[in-house]
Parts: structure tokens; C-alpha cells; sequence
């Protein structure tokens, strides 16, 4: 989900809308340090990369940390959702209600 | 009225309870948010649970660390039991005792290489199992714990003691390792428990900013790091270059951990078989286990300086590691049979001890060969006349200082030998050998292929751990050998003198009372003056017993004193006798059994318990070791058939207490009151009997406090 959002928003993908991406898809509340803590272990793994951007008023004079997606990050998601795919077609109709 | 700046508390929560990289960005999009028109409360949750992730993100990356110094620490106990078995060597003492108060800071210093070299392991073995598996560790990070960690031990250490000794109940106190290794490292008693929390807090203060990052992320710094500082020369590079000197240095390194390390691996895991008629089938599997032991550990201790992440040979080895430590365990296959014959002090160790060294210097000569051979000449620049002038050297006479230094080791073990000193004979024949066999091994200019160097390596160790076994196995045999004949004059000395005309026995008795093992099996010390049968004034005696005496019976001390080793309970009839003072006679043990002494003085008429009311002891106290030793008295009816005792209790020696001692140069006087009850189950008794309990720091030296005078109060 982190990374599709990242791809969603593309250069603008910081803390606060990458957390309001995922709220709007989970509807819930999102921790953004969680959020964080995830897009910093996709970084370790090699499948995001940030960089800080420049301090503006609005947030106390503090920097923005953008997120991008990386061709390995990329190359995952394609993975992801192709075994997904697969997986759900062979899956057989599911009825509501039914045991 | 909403507020336009979020709770300033949570702010400062969230700015020191987060990592700082991550703070900064975290906080100013909460800022953004709060803002754009979120709640207090919405900030207060997103605070807690920003702190809660960061705790638990920071305790997972350390999951490793925690696990290895748990496991690490298992073998504290082992160690701590090998470190005691140094501290309490009666060479260090001797070292030690003329320095007085100087000897403190080499003292310190020894405890803390010694505690330090065990963390130092751990912290090695540590970075490798993580490298090996993937993770890698800044250079600089690293440094600063390994500089730090015997200091942070101590000062842990001293907390935890003092911790322990709030509670009454402390661990360290009548408690007692298991006798095995083995049983030391699995032991989860209070006592190995208490040992291995300081080793375990240690590990954990000094390796907790030292997170382990992976390859990808390393290798993006890296490049980062590249970028900015590409002037920067690599110093492990410039090493690189095989300067011979350094690639000496090195090999020295290596070639001693794996000495150092194969010795701590046979002192802990190399001893003599249980049984006392061990089969030669049982000795030769211990002795091929024996030899494995001392290759394996050698190789494990040179493997943990070749990988360290400071040693030039990690990334660009003059030979291969495999290579040099086959080479390399041809010497120390040697290393366990060493050991056992040190143990029982016997010369073969340093013939052992010469064997390896000469083994291990002709492997590493010619497979060094190719590192240390010295450059030809390059003429190619002359004319062809000049290049044939230039080719010929000049004759020198030979310099060669390795010479002299061969004599010396010699002569020097030689001394050593003289003075049962063993293992220094053994360290000193070893360097002559090395130096004699590197100087004369004959190096081939062939030059073979890799795979029939691993083989002749391998071929070459198999053929020599031949011998290496059998040498160990005699090793084995001689030392049960020893131990029985030990046990056998035990025996004989515990029989009370009675079984003294045994021929066997006594043969036994007498050549250990004559020869021993480093010394005698039991001491009587006399005092100074002739012995003269002392009878008390009988006149004084039955003014004891005599209604209405009030004046006490004062008996100057002139009896003999007991220096003796458990079991036996007397010195038997073949003791040495001498005649001295314990205040200037240096007594202690030769061996790992702890000494007991006992002062006896004989009344020559008995005197009845109900007459006397309390005893007085007094004594003089010249021993410079703080400790805690008691002394206890017993009065004894010689004269009956039973010999019924009385112990009237012990008391402490208050000069020698760490909280009241300081170091005589005279004799410190001291008086012990033992209280005598009016009611007891003998009557009368004509024997003193003084014991000294000794602490674990007198346990191998008689102290030197001598007793001065009895005083018995009428009831």
C-alpha cells in the first residue's frame, strides 16, 4: 500500500500525504510515525528512496522528506500484483452467506 | 478559539523520544496537520504512537545483540574461573606482596585485561557472525567500544557488586562454581547468574549505538561518502601493498591469537581422564579429540584477527586463510599435550612446546616464501659490462642477530627449567626454535598450483597430528600415572602415622615428603627457641580450681604450628620440621589445594572446664593481605580414650579486615575473647587448639599471625 501511494503521488510524496493517502484508502486513522518507520525499512530494502526537501513557514521552519519509488520498488509491485492476480483468479466464486 | 501551535510538551516528547534523522521531518508534518485543522488529541496520538514505534523499532534492531550477549555470557563463569585460578597463583603474590600499595594499579590493570580479553572475544566473534551473515558495521563505530568496554565492565561490575551486597543474601558469598568447564557454562545457579549480568550489561552499554545496518544500505552511504571525500586515500589499501614488515607484524598477530587461544581452549576443556585405569582405547579417542580441540581453536582465534575489519589480510590476503591455517595447525595440534604436561610440571612441556614451534616455522617459512624472499637485483638498466660487475656482491660478514638471541632463549630456558618454572622454559625454547628453523628452513622457488598446495597442507597435517596424538596420549597416561600416585600418598598420610610401617605407604610417603611435588606434603614450624616440655605451674593450675581465685593463669604460647592440605587432618610422621616464627616464614601451597594451619599447645595437666569461665587469645598479626580470617578454639582432653573437643566458637581477626587493614611493617598485636560455657559435655582439657579459617585470598599462603599468649579467667 506504502509503495503505491508513493507511485500515486510521485513528487509530492511526503509524510502528511502519503498518511492522508492511506487514511482515505484504510478509513482510519494513520500513524505517521509508523508510516515513517515502513517507508525507512522499503529504503534499507532498496525499493524507495528520500531526500529532503526545503524548510518551509508552515511547518515551523521544518523540511519535508520526499519519497521516491526505485526501479527494484517498481519491479516489486508488478511482482506483487501479478501474483495477486494469479492468486484471486483461481480462487473459486465466493457467495456472501454462504458456508 | 482553536490554537494554532500544538501542545508543547508532546512536542518535546516526540523530539526526544524519536531518532534524530527522523524527528525533524516527523515533526513538521505533524505541524502541517495540526495546522490544517487537526485535533490536540488527534497530535497527542500521533506523539505516542511516533514513541511507541521508535522503542520498538530500536529494541528489534538490537534483538540481535541482546541474544548474542546472552549467549556470550554463558561462558562468563568458565572465565571467571579461569581468571581466578591466575589471580590466585602464588607467583602473582610474589610479585605482588613486595610492591605493597604499588602493586594496586598492576593489579587493576591485569584484572581488566583479563575481564577485558573475554569481551574483546565476544565483541569479535559478534562482528563476524554478523558480517557473515550480510549486516555490516561502520569502522569508526566500532573502535570506540572496543576502547571503552573493559571500563564500562569494571564500573558495571563494581555497581553490580555493590547491588549484590545490599542484599544479605548475596550470590557471591559460600557460593561455588561446578568443577567442569561444561558444568560452569551451563550452570543457572545464583552465582554463575550474578557473574555473567555485568558481562551481559557491558556487551549491551557499549554495542547499543553500534546498530548493524545491511549491504545496500552500507553501500549507498558509501557512495555517499565516496562523493564527498574522494581525495581521501583508504589506509587499509596503502597497507595492502604487502610491506614486509607490517605482513610480519601481522603474521605474528595471527600466529599468537591462535597460540593464545588453542592454551585457553586445553586449560578449560583438556584435562585428565576420571578414571584411574583409563584403557588405551578411551585415550586415544580424548587424545584425537585433544589435538582436534587445540587445531580448531587455534584456527578459530586466527580467523577472528584475519576477518577483523582492521586487518589488511581481510579483503587482499598474501596467502589464503585455509592455507595458512593448515600450515598453522601443525603447531598448534601440540598445544593440549603442552598443557597437560605443565600441569603436571613436567619438563616434557617445553620439549613439546620446541617441537611445534619448529614445525610451525619451516610451514610458514615456505609458504611465506613468496612474501619474505628478498628482490633480486634489477641490472636490466646497465650496459651489459656493467650489468656483469654489478651482479656480483661484495662479501660482508654475516650479521646475524638472531644468533644471539637463540643463546639467550636457551640459556634462559635452561634457568627456567632449573626452577621448575615449566612453562616460561616452554615459551623461551619455542621462540629459539621458531627463530632457528625460519632462519634455516630451506626455501623452494617452485612454485605449485593451488590445489596441490591445499593438498600437501592437509597431507602434511595429518602426518604430523600422528605423532601429535600419540604424544598426548603419554601425556594422558603420565599424568593419571601422577594422580594416582598422589592419591596413594594421600592415602598414607590420612592413615594417622598408623599404617606408617606399610611398606608401600611408606615408600610413597617418603619419596613426597622428600621430593613431593614442588615441595613438601605437610609442614610443623617450632618456635624459634629450643622446645622445652612446658608444664604449667601446677601451683597456678590449682589456684584454678581452687573456690575464690580471681587472678587469670597466663600461658605464653610454645607449640608447634600445622601448615597441612585436606583430607589428611594431621602432618603424619614424615613432615618437614623447621624451626621459625609464622610472622617471617613464607609457607604455602604447592599445588591448587588449599593450606590449613593449626597452632597446638599442650598443658601437660588438664584443667576443669567449670573452673574457667573465658580464654583469651593473643595474637600477633604481620600479614599484608586484606581479607577476612577467623580463628577458632578447641580444647581437648588428650587424656581420655575418646579425646572429647569443646569449640568454644570463632572470632575475626579484625587487623586483617579489608575495612581496618593497613600494611604493617611490626607486628600488630590483637586480642580474641572466647567465651568458655559452665555447662558442656567434657569435664577438663589439657590440649589449645587453635584453628585459622582462612578466606579464599589466604587459601594457598599460611597467613602470618602467630599466636602470642593464652589467658584463662576463673569462673
Amino acid at each position: 500500500m506504502l509503495l503505491l501511494a508513493v507511485i500515486h503521488l510521485g513528487d509530492e510524496a511526503y509524510g502528511v500525504p502519503i498518511s492522508r493517502q492511506l487514511e482515505a484508502s484504510r478509513g482510519r486513522d494513520v500513524s505517521v510515525g509508523s508510516v515513517y518507520a515502513a517507508l525507512e525499512r522499503l529504503e534499507a530494502k532498496g525499493l524507495v528512496t528520500s531526500s529532503l526537501g526545503d524548510p518551509t513557514p508552515e511547518r515551523g521552519g521544518k523540511a519535508k522528506r520526499y519519497f521516491r519509488i526505485t526501479k527494484e520498488g517498481l519491479r516489486q509491485v508488478h511482482e506483487t500484483r501479478r501474483v495477486l492476480t494469479k492468486l484471486w483468479q483461481v480462487l473459486p466464486e465466493l457467495r456472501l452467506g454462504s458456508r | 478559539m482553536k490554537r494554532t501551535e500544538p501542545p508543547q510538551f508532546a512536542t518535546r516528547m516526540l523530539e526526544h523520544c524519536t531518532p534524530a534523522d527522523r524527528h525533524e521531518v516527523l515533526s513538521g508534518d505533524l505541524l502541517e496537520e495540526f495546522r490544517s485543522g487537526r485535533s490536540e488529541a488527534w497530535y497527542w496520538r500521533q506523539v505516542f504512537a511516533a514513541c511507541a514505534v521508535s522503542w520498538t523499532e530500536s529494541l528489534r534492531a538490537r534483538i540481535p545483540l541482546f541474544v548474542f550477549a546472552l549467549i556470550w555470557s554463558m561462558l562468563a563463569p568458565a572465565w571467571k574461573v579461569f581468571i581466578d585460578g591466575i589471580e590466585s597463583a602464588p607467583i602473582i603474590d610474589r610479585i605482588l606482596d613486595p610492591l605493597g600499595i604499588l602493586g594496586a594499579p598492576p593489579l587493576l590493570a591485569g584484572w581488566l585485561l583479563l575481564n577485558g580479553s573475554f569481551l574483546w572475544a565476544g565483541m569479535l566473534v559478534y562482528i563476524l557472525t554478523l558480517s557473515a551473515c550480510g549486516k555490516v558495521f561502520r569502522r569508526n563505530e566500532v573502535r570506540r567500544p572496543f576502547l571503552l568496554v573493559p571500563f564500562v565492565y569494571a564500573w558495571v561490575f563494581g555497581a553490580w557488586t555493590f547491588l549484590c551486597m545490599l542484599d544479605w543474601t548475596t550470590p557471591f558469598e559460600n557460593g561455588t562454581f561446578p568443577a567442569t568447564p561444561l558444568g560452569q557454562i551451563t550452570g543457572l545457579g545464583a552465582l554463575e547468574d550474578a557473574m555473567r549480568i555485568p558481562y551481559i550489561i557491558a556487551l549491551l552499554a557499549v554495542f547499543w549505538n553500534v546498530i548493524p545496518r545491511s549491504k545496500h544500505a552500507a553501500l549507498s552511504e558509501a557512495e555517499m561518502e565516496q562523493a564527498d571525500s574522494a581525495a581521501q586515500s583508504d589506509p587499509v589499501a596503502l597497507i595492502a601493498n604487502f610491506d614486509p614488515f607490517a605482513v610480519k607484524r601481522f603474521f605474528a598477530l595471527m600466529v599468537g591469537a591462535g597460540v593464545i587461544n588453542a592454551m585457553i581452549a586445553g586449560f578449560l576443556l583438556c584435562g585428565l581422564p576420571e578414571s584411574h585405569s583409563p584403557t588405551l582405547t578411551s585415550l586415544l579417542i580424548r587424545a584425537v579429540i585433544y589435538v582436534a580441540v587445540g587445531a580448531l581453536a587455534g584456527v578459530g582465534g586466527a580467523w577472528i584477527y584475519w576477518k577483523n575489519p582492521a586487518s589488511p589480510f581481510r579483503e587482499n590476503p598474501p596467502i589464503p586463510f585455509p592455507h595458512f591455517a593448515l600450515v598453522c595447525a601443525t603447531a598448534w595440534v601440540w598445544v593440549p599435550c603442552m598443557i597437560i604436561f605443565s600441569e603436571q610440571v613436567s619438563p616434557a612441556a617445553a620439549l613439546v612446546a620446541m617441537t611445534g614451534a619448529l614445525i610451525l616455522a619451516n610451514g610458514l617459512r615456505s609458504v611465506t616464501a613468496s612474501v619474505f624472499v628478498p628482490a633480486q637485483h634489477d641490472t636490466s638498466y646497465l650496459a651489459p659490462e656493467e650489468a656483469e660487475i654489478f651482479a656480483e656482491s661484495l662479501y660482508r660478514a654475516p650479521h646475524e642477530v638472531h644468533g644471539y638471541l637463540i643463546a639467550i632463549c636457551v640459556y634462559a630456558a635452561g634457568c627456567a627449567l632449573a626452577t621448575r618454572s615449566n612453562l616460561t622454559a616452554a615459551a623461551l625454547l619455542a621462540l629459539g626454535a621458531f627463530l632457528f628453523a625460519w632462519k634455516r628452513t630451506f626455501v623452494q622457488d617452485k612454485v605449485l598450483e593451488s590445489s596441490k598446495v591445499y593438498k600437501r597442507g592437509a597431507l602434511r597435517l595429518a602426518l604430523i597430528a600422528i605423532p601429535a596424538v600419540l604424544v598426548t596420549i603419554w601425556a594422558l597416561l603420565d599424568g593419571v600415572a601422577h594422580r594416582n600416585h598422589l592419591a596413594e600418598v594421600n592415602m598414607a598420610l590420612a592413615d594417622n602415622g598408623t599404617s606408617a610401617n606399610d611398606g608401600a605407604q611408606q615408600k610413597a610417603t617418603d619419596q613426597a615428603s622428600t621430593n613431593g611435588v614442588g615441595g613438601y606434603e605437610s609442614v610443623i614450624l617450632w618456635p624459634l627457641p629450643e622446645k622445652k616440655q612446658i608444664i604449667p605451674p601446677l601451683t597456678a593450675q590449682e589456684s584454678l580450681l581452687a573456690p575464690g581465685t580471681t587472678r587469670p593463669l597466663i600461658i605464653p604460647f610454645d607449640g608447634p604450628y600445622w601448615y597441612i592440605q585436606p583430607p589428611n587432618e594431621n602432618p603424619g610422621p614424615k613432615a618437614h620440621q623447621a624451626r621459625g616464627t609464622p610472622l617471617g616464614a613464607d609457607i604455602e601451597s604447592s599445588n591448587s589445594v588449599p593450606l590449613t594451619m593449626e597452632a597446638h599447645q599442650t598443658l601437660g595437666t588438664a584443667i576443669h572446664i567449670a573452673r574457667c569461665r573465658e580464654i583469651q587469645v593473643g595474637i600477633e598479626n604481620r600479614d599484608n593481605k586484606a581479607g577476612v580470617i577467623a580463628i577458632a578454639v578447641l580444647l581437648t582432653d588428650t587424656a581420655s580414650p575418646e579425646k572429647p573437643a569443646l569449640y568454644l566458637g570463632q572470632q575475626p581477626i579484625v587487623s586483617t579486615e579489608p575495612e581496618h587493614f593497613s600494611f604493617k611493617t611490626m607486628p600488630a598485636s590483637e586480642t580474641l575473647y572466647f567465651a568458655v560455657p559452665e555447662s558442656t559435655k567434657i569435664r577438663k582439657f589439657n590440649e589449645i587448639n587453635v584453628m585459622l579459617l582462612s578466606d579464599v585470598e589466604h587459601a594457598l599462603i599460611a597467613p602470618k599471625i602467630a599466636i602470642r599468649q593464652f589467658k584463662l579467667f576463673p569462673r
